[in-house]
């Protein structure tokens, strides 16, 4: 993995959408194809998610705060814990557009916070803004 | 009439003329007729018709008075002409030798028993003219000195007689009035007896009354525990609704218990170090020494605790802690009154569960609404025409205004709820109301509505640059709404010495003078704004009072029906605009 993390040709960055609302998935899945990056899957309950994340190890996981199974926060903290995921950078997107949840999402280890509702415009940039700062850094 | 009742009569205290004039009358009748009896004791004729006419006269004269009270004053006037009378019949029977010189003494008593010393000289003068003046006018043939000597003598008699029976019937009346003053006095006070007597049985009845109705109050306060106790803590009273709150009846706690017994010996430590442990404190009770504090110091308290039931449960309570004084307004001991809080924390967290649900239930398909608009207005190969645009701008207004709803929704029960966090950072105001205007820009716009904006940079404030844009955008929205097409809005920014205010006025509608006190309640709609068919529901107000409350800061409105509205925010200045910094600014 780390060989093609390194490869200088702008390999897509890949990026796995949790959230439970089949039509927000989508509507993720629309913004990261717009962004230029990669979707590597869906997964619609926080479970999935989890089991998607360390089958494909993916640069990015946008997910949902609020899902039945392992909730956002949950997912972001095992994402964080895990040391073979230390590649996968975490993006919440909330409906509680609270200061508490915002910075509950950021201890979670979340790089970025979005509020529901979301410009699909404005998450694909910030996904491009992630995925170039991120393999400047590498 | 019997002689006993006449004499009875005469000795009432006011004996009226004709009753006194009797005796005489009868007793002059008797000597004329004893005098037709005995022929040879007449010496003169005349004299006695004289003497006839004069005390019938006086007999009239005697009716007359007692016929007609008010003329009493003229009383005297009857005994003497009964001298007069009895003057004529002594000397019409032989003067010196008269029988009947004797009748005298009954208008000498009349007078004498007149009030005053007076009447004694009256008596006495009379009583001279009666027997001197015979001689004197010479009409007597008796060798005058002897009478002149008679009649000085008994003229001296009948006086003191007469000044005895002044003093006497001077000193009866007296005895008299006293007599009465006295049994107007027992009257009086027999009288107050029985008035105090009555007022007592009032009281009484009252007292009762009252002590039925407190009876009544304590019993029927089952729904608030009240709780009295001595100054240390020792409970002496415990109503119903104590017992029905903690489980333990007031005969197992009166007198043998202390109220902080009942209380998590946690909270009240806890409280006892908040007040830095309370100078009333003792070591024997400083939990009950936290509790009064308040109260001991004179003022009523109200905050909540935990009660502890006498089964070990617990339940929240709102407690209100007040001193009891005694006559003299000293402190005797302390009255807790404590609802159960039970219920309202259940409802305030259903309330929390139930905005959090909302707020994410409505959010999440208003994301695919906004969201998939968006893709439409974004979509490069399928380019929408002019009118698919338009409709599309109108979906989106729209599914933007339904989210603002729901964050002033959720905003007003975090402020209600107290959970409503501020950010807060040293800034400038004037950026704020830039943009706040900028994005109200369209919609004055599409009403017609003239923006003009005055921004003077007038100083820092400390704040969350977002609430106050808020703020700014509810005050700045409302009046493009409020005004007709064609007037004008115009939001100024300036600092005075100490504060910032922002004033967003607007030639409107205006506001009934009567709504002004409302018009920052929850869900209040002016008459104007329902009747005028302004779209809202009556919380933008609310927020923005709301944030700037919680900014220190003040709302002031004014407004006049048909004319406009003026509204100002007014925020304590962190810093004027003169110290304005680079650093600061960031």
């Amino acid at each position: 993995m780390s060989d093609s993390h390194e490869a200088a040709s702008p390999r897509k960055a890949r990026v796995l959408v949790a959230d439970d609302d089949p039509d927000i998935r989508v509507l993720v899945g629309i913004a990261v194809r717009k962004s230029g990056l990669e979707l590597v899957g869906t997964a619609v309950d926080g479970t999935e998610a989890w089991e998607l994340v360390r089958e494909l190890k993916p640069d990015l996981l946008v997910t949902d705060v609020s899902m039945p199974g392992l909730s956002g926060l949950e997912l972001c903290s095992l994402v964080r814990d895990d040391d073979e995921l230390s590649g996968t950078r975490v993006v919440m997107l909330s409906a509680a557009a609270d200061e508490a949840a915002h910075i509950a999402g950021r201890d979670a280890g979340a790089v970025d916070y979005l509020i529901k509702p979301f410009s699909p415009r404005e998450l694909a940039e910030r996904l491009v803004e992630l995925t170039q700062s991120s393999t400047a850094r590498l | 009439m019997t002689l006993t009742t006449v004499v009875n009569r005469l000795a009432t205290p006011n004996p009226s003329p004709l009753l006194k004039q009797a005796p005489t009358t009868v007793l002059f009748g008797i000597a004329v007729v004893l005098v037709a009896a005995n022929p040879g004791s007449l010496t003169s004729f005349p004299s006695i018709v004289a003497a006839t006419v004069a005390i019938v006269l006086a007999t009239v004269l005697a009716t007359v008075l007692t016929a007609m009270s008010p003329l009493a004053k003229f009383a005297l006037l009857v005994p003497a002409i009964d001298l007069v009378a009895i003057g004529f019949l002594r000397f019409g029977t032989g003067e010196a030798l008269s029988s009947f010189s004797a009748l005298i003494i009954l208008p000498i008593i009349w007078f004498a028993a007149e009030e005053g010393r007076e009447h004694i000289w009256f008596a006495f003068i009379g009583t001279a003219i009666v027997l001197i003046f015979p001689s004197v006018a010479g009409l007597s043939d008796s060798s005058a000195l002897s009478v002149l000597l008679r009649a000085a003598f008994s003229a001296a008699v009948f006086t003191i007689a007469a000044a005895v029976i002044n003093e006497l019937s001077r000193q009866a009346k007296l005895r008299l009035s006293s007599v009465r003053r006295l049994a107007e006095e027992r009257k009086s006070a027999l009288e107050s007896n029985e008035l105090r007597t009555n007022q007592l049985a009032e009281s009484e009845a009252s007292l009762r009354q009252a002590q039925r109705m407190f009876r009544g109050l304590w019993g029927a306060v089952t729904e608030q525990a009240v709780i009295g106790t001595d100054l240390t803590g020792m409970i002496d009273a415990w109503n119903p609704g104590a017992a029905l709150m903690l489980r333990i009846g007031a005969d197992q706690v009166e007198d043998k218990r202390h109220v902080d017994e009942f209380h998590l010996a946690d909270e009240l430590e806890d409280r006892a170090r908040e007040l830095n442990y309370p100078a009333g404190a003792t070591v024997l009770n400083p939990g009950f020494s936290a509790l009064v504090e308040e109260a001991r110091l004179g003022s009523a308290e109200v905050r909540e605790w935990t009660y502890r039931r006498a089964d070990g449960t617990e339940l929240p309570v709102e407690l209100s802690v007040t001193p009891r004084l005694d006559d003299d307004g000293e402190t005797v001991g302390y009255l807790f009154v404590a609802h159960d809080r039970t219920k309202a924390h259940e409802v305030a967290k259903l309330k929390d569960d139930f905005v959090g649900l909302i707020s994410h239930e409505l959010r999440t398909p208003l994301s695919s609404i906004l969201g998939y608009l968006e893709l439409m207005r974004d979509d490069d190969d399928d380019e929408l025409t002019e009118t698919q645009l338009q409709y599309l701008g109108v979906a989106e207004r729209n599914a933007n205004r339904l989210l603002v709803l729901i964050g002033d929704l959720l905003f007003t029960a975090q402020v209600e709820s107290g959970k409503f966090n501020l950010e807060q950072h040293v800034q400038s105001m004037s950026p704020i109301v830039s943009a706040a205007v900028d994005s109200a820009r369209p919609a004055a716009v599409r009403a017609g509505v003239t923006l003009v904006v005055e921004i003077i940079d007038g100083g820092m404030v400390r704040g969350d640059s977002v609430r106050l844009g808020q703020a700014c955008d509810n005050l700045i929205s409302n009046a493009i709404k409020f005004t007709p097409a064609g007037g004008t809005v115009t939001v100024s920014l300036h600092g005075e010495a100490h504060q910032i205010i922002v004033t967003v006025s607007d030639t409107g509608m205006g506001i009934p003078e009567s709504e002004i006190d409302q018009l920052f309640s929850r869900f209040f709609r002016a008459s104007t704004a329902t009747r005028n068919a302004v779209p809202g529901v009556g919380l933008g107000l609310t927020i923005t009072k709301a944030i700037v409350t919680a900014h220190g800061g003040e709302m002031g409105v004014g407004s006049e029906e048909g004319v406009g509205t003026k509204f100002s925010m007014t925020l304590p200045i962190e810093q004027p605009a003169r110290v304005f910094s680079a650093d600061l600014a960031q």
